[in-house]
């Protein structure tokens, strides 16, 4: 708040305060200087500031703001739009990509961006081993032929690389200066690079705005930049306030505190009254999922296809999205979001009760059988995964299926996850970039996949599913309509493996000032903060 | 008793140490993968990765290395690096630690003077209604649980009223003090920014409101059962008989010797809130030692966890010695050996 309890008359106390104000010497409140602020509440999932090795949502935000991409992501949500990148060139099996850089792109510190500042930028990016080091995967080589241009090899086909290039990971950073406080970008780089600390402290990028500080659980604060080459962002400042939970958010939002805040859920978005504050419900590409483990150690019977399908029958999905959410969210058939390639005219999924119980008798399973379900015991994305499970809990207990719900720690989850692995577990997921490629990377039934591992492909081979890996090859190494019908087919066989059941997509809620502008979501980005302005 | 403050203070060390070991293998003992805090769960199926943040943060040595490393850095200051922070677990406690110290220093004080008050009230009228609404009012404080009545007054009093700004230290859109001693409101006085010093000030008053309602209650009893043990004595009754009047002998007399068991109280619930402050700091968006142990603990952040084990063992050990010596001089009939 502007300070308005000292223009206020009423309590003593007040009078006091105003009184001892007026006398004492009238230093000004240090503020951003030649502009306005712009403050995001905000729990945030910091776990660095190094593009090379953060990955939180809101990494996401923070690192778009501070490093420019080659690539853009255009307010479609699918259009791949030029940024550092004047004009690229694709080769026709989808393996070279070659960039022309803008010539008028510079960094915060006034250098030109140069062909060696991405060499060097992907090169650390895939040799630091860092979180986000799987946006490099495939990248056999990054040449560049002259200052202005690079051209990237790929091992395999993947047409989907480009997409990748608009993600904030992969945020171009000033090699000079990076060098300068003790980054490598070497193939010995995850032991030699020395810079993570730094990156805490100073950005080193030429995107819209440059970082100035950052106390973890207390705010993050970033200044316009005032070279930029773009575009300049309308806020002179943009600080980010650590507020916990949704109702602290709200309350700050609705104080005048805050100018926006992003994860407050639907419950206390109806909370919000009044002129000051808008809120958009919008969907989102975020889901959760319930996931079957056939081959974890724990199961009492073999999870066979016709029992993990019968699973997916009992559960009343318009249900859950009721429970969850009060029916402000959609469902979604496949691991991959409605609106990414491949999933248009997807079938949906529904409740069948009668061929549930069909196939549990054809499993020798007629009478049900026990379950149990661990998960972590979180609220994501305004989701309670607790409230989620207790619905699937109660669902299948009509075809006999009793579920033992056992909400752990995420630490505990994932040691047992990745470990023993879990019968019936649910987890959630937002995307990085636009593209398809990236959940057959990680849920399809692909040997070496994370959840074909989690699912116990060791312990129960049967849960692999040759033809994904063959489908994800077609779908990479084409494009436009060849690509779109590949990941089509590649959907239905993941719907076919009910190894992943998605549950609900729950939609988001961008809460904010009235006289704020420009508030939207981005697939790649999430919030982009340069063009959110306040109106004159 | 400079030789029990001194023979105290050699002990501290040796005694950390202690914390500190069996902290470590405790934490070591918690089922959970330390590494949900380094490396994302999408890149948990990388092994590379996974084995450069094992080499990286130590996690592929031994336990028994793990140990040895620990204690040898720790023995030299060095408390490790944070799993989710990435800077020093030092540096992290050095920047929460004013935060939770001012707000729990402006808390006690409230605390200490509301609860004698209502305690002195409650005794000398007891079972009339100052007494009754003192009891309610300190029942509630230590009945209601903060995250409720926290949000509830910053609704009322924030949102719906304005009296009172909305969480954090300072408005977002201030820029902190220059850090001299930490304490925004000490550092904005010292860097002559009277603003932000009632800024930072307007900031504490209702989270040390919050806080000290949950102590008042603790403190209003002890007083009060104190004050009545004591005014049966006999000195209170030749005080009286020499016509002292029931102020008097009530304050100079009989509150004198009631506060020595109020004194532990007072110097146990300080370390207490040093490290107990969680809710309260979380409601407030304050960003001080008990959001680092609870963001540690969910994350399993091990040298996190351990370093607020240790501030808190070094809080309650200091606030006992500080109790101890208050007692000295509270009632020069207890002696320190």
């Amino acid at each position: 708040m502007a300070y308005a309890f000292l223009a206020r008359s009423g309590s003593l106390l007040k009078s006091a305060t105003l009184a001892v104000a007026l006398l004492a010497s009238a230093a000004p409140i240090a503020r951003a200087e030649g502009g306005e602020t712009l403050v995001i509440a905000r729990s945030m999932d910091i776990n660095a500031l190094d593009p090379a090795r953060a990955f939180c949502d809101t990494c996401q935000i923070v690192l778009t703001a501070l490093y420019d991409t080659l690539v853009g992501l255009a307010p479609d949500n699918k259009t791949i739009v030029p940024k550092l990148a004047a004009s690229w060139q694709i080769n026709a099996d989808q393996t070279v990509f070659t960039f022309k850089l803008d010539p008028a792109a510079t960094f915060a510190d006034g250098s030109k961006v140069e062909a060696k500042d991405i060499k060097w930028t992907f090169e650390r990016l895939k040799n630091i081993k860092g979180s986000p080091s799987f946006f490099m995967d495939g990248v056999t080589s990054v040449e560049t032929p002259d200052a202005a241009t690079v051209v990237i090899t790929l091992a395999a086909s993947n047409s989907e690389f480009i997409n990748k290039l608009s993600a904030g990971f992969t945020g171009i950073i000033n090699s000079d200066v990076a060098a300068a406080a003790g980054a490598t970008a070497g193939a010995d780089a995850d032991k030699a690079d020395k810079a993570e600390t730094w990156f805490l402290e100073h950005s080193a990028g030429g995107g819209p705005f440059t970082l100035v500080s950052y106390r973890p659980d207390d705010e993050l604060r970033l200044a316009r930049n005032d070279a930029y080459w773009g575009k300049k962002p309308y806020f002179a400042e943009t600080v980010f306030r650590q507020t916990q939970d949704a109702v602290a958010q709200a309350q700050l939002l609705q104080s005048g505190g805050a100018d926006v805040a992003m994860q407050v859920d639907m419950d206390t978005a109806k909370s919000l009254h009044g002129n000051d504050v808008k809120t958009d419900i919008i969907p989102s590409y975020n889901f959760l999922y319930i996931a079957l483990g056939a081959g974890a150690k724990s199961n009492k019977v073999p999870l066979t296809p016709d029992v993990r399908r019968a699973i997916s029958l009992a559960i009343d999905y318009e249900g859950v999205i009721d429970f969850t959410v009060g029916g402000a969210g959609k469902s979604q058939p496949s691991p991959i979001p409605n609106g990414f390639p491949g999933t248009e005219g997807l079938p949906e999924r529904g409740r069948n009760l009668a061929e549930a119980k069909v196939l549990l008798a054809k499993a020798g399973l007629a009478d049900g059988f026990e379950i149990e379900a661990v998960y972590p015991n979180d609220n994501v994305y305004g989701v309670d995964i607790n409230l989620m499970m207790q619905k699937v809990q109660q669902d299948l207990t009509d075809v006999g299926i009793k579920v033992t719900l056992t909400p752990a720690t995420y630490p505990v989850w994932r040691d047992q996850i990745n470990g023993a692995g879990i019968p019936m577990t649910a987890v959630y997921y937002a995307p990085d970039y636009y593209g398809s490629g990236q959940y057959a990377d990680y849920f399809a039934m692909m040997p070496g996949t994370a959840w074909a591992k989690r699912a116990g492909a060791a312990r129960e081979p049967s849960v692999i599913n040759a033809k994904e890996a063959e489908l994800l090859k077609k779908a990479l190494a084409s494009g436009g309509a060849e690509q779109e019908k590949n990941f089509h087919a590649l959907a239905l066989e993941m719907i076919n493996d009910n190894i992943i059941i998605p549950l609900v997509s729950p939609n988001m809620v961008l809460a904010y000032r009235s006289d704020i502008e420009g508030v939207r979501y981005s697939a790649c980005c999430n919030l982009p903060l340069s063009e959110i302005s306040r109106k004159k | 008793m400079l030789r029990f403050v001194l023979r105290r203070l050699i002990a501290t060390p040796l005694l950390l140490l202690g914390v500190a070991t069996v902290a470590f293998f405790l934490s070591q003992m918690t089922k959970g993968d330390p590494l949900s805090a380094i490396v994302p769960e999408r890149q948990m199926n990388n092994p590379e990765i996974v084995a450069a943040a094992k080499e990286k943060w130590g996690l592929d040595k031994s336990l028994i290395e793990r140990y040895g490393l620990y204690i040898g850095n720790l023995v030299q200051g060095d408390l490790g690096v944070s799993f989710t922070t990435r800077r020093a677990v030092s540096a992290d406690l050095g920047e929460r630690l004013p935060a939770t110290l001012e707000l729990v220093m402006a808390a006690m004080l409230i605390a200490t003077v509301v609860g004698i008050t209502l305690g002195v009230l409650s005794a000398r009228y007891r079972d009339r209604s100052v007494d009754y609404i003192s009891r309610v009012f300190a029942l509630l404080g230590s009945s209601l649980p903060v995250f409720w009545s926290g949000l509830l007054l910053l609704f009322l009093f924030s949102v719906q009223l304005g009296w009172v700004p909305g969480p954090g230290r300072l408005d977002a859109r201030s820029v902190a003090p220059p850090s001299i001693t930490g304490f925004y409101t000490v550092d904005s006085l010292l860097n002559g920014n009277i603003p932000l010093f009632f800024e930072s000030l307007h900031h504490l008053l209702l989270p040390s409101i919050v806080l000290a309602w949950s102590v008042i209650g603790v403190i209003t009893r002890l007083v009060r059962s104190s004050l009545l043990e004591v005014m049966g004595q006999d000195y209170v009754r030749t005080a009286r008989a020499k016509g002292a009047g029931e102020g008097r002998v009530m304050l100079n007399h009989a509150l004198r010797n009631a506060l020595i068991p109020t004194l532990t109280i007072i110097g146990f619930s300080f370390a207490y809130l040093i490290t107990g402050a969680v809710l309260t700091e979380a409601v407030f968006s304050w960003p001080g030692v008990g959001s680092y142990a609870v963001s540690s603990a969910r994350s399993l952040d091990l040298p996190g966890i351990i370093g607020v084990t240790l501030v808190g063992s070094l809080a309650f050990l200091v606030a006992n010695l500080l109790t101890d010596i208050a007692y000295a001089f509270a009632n020069p009939r207890v002696k320190l050996q």
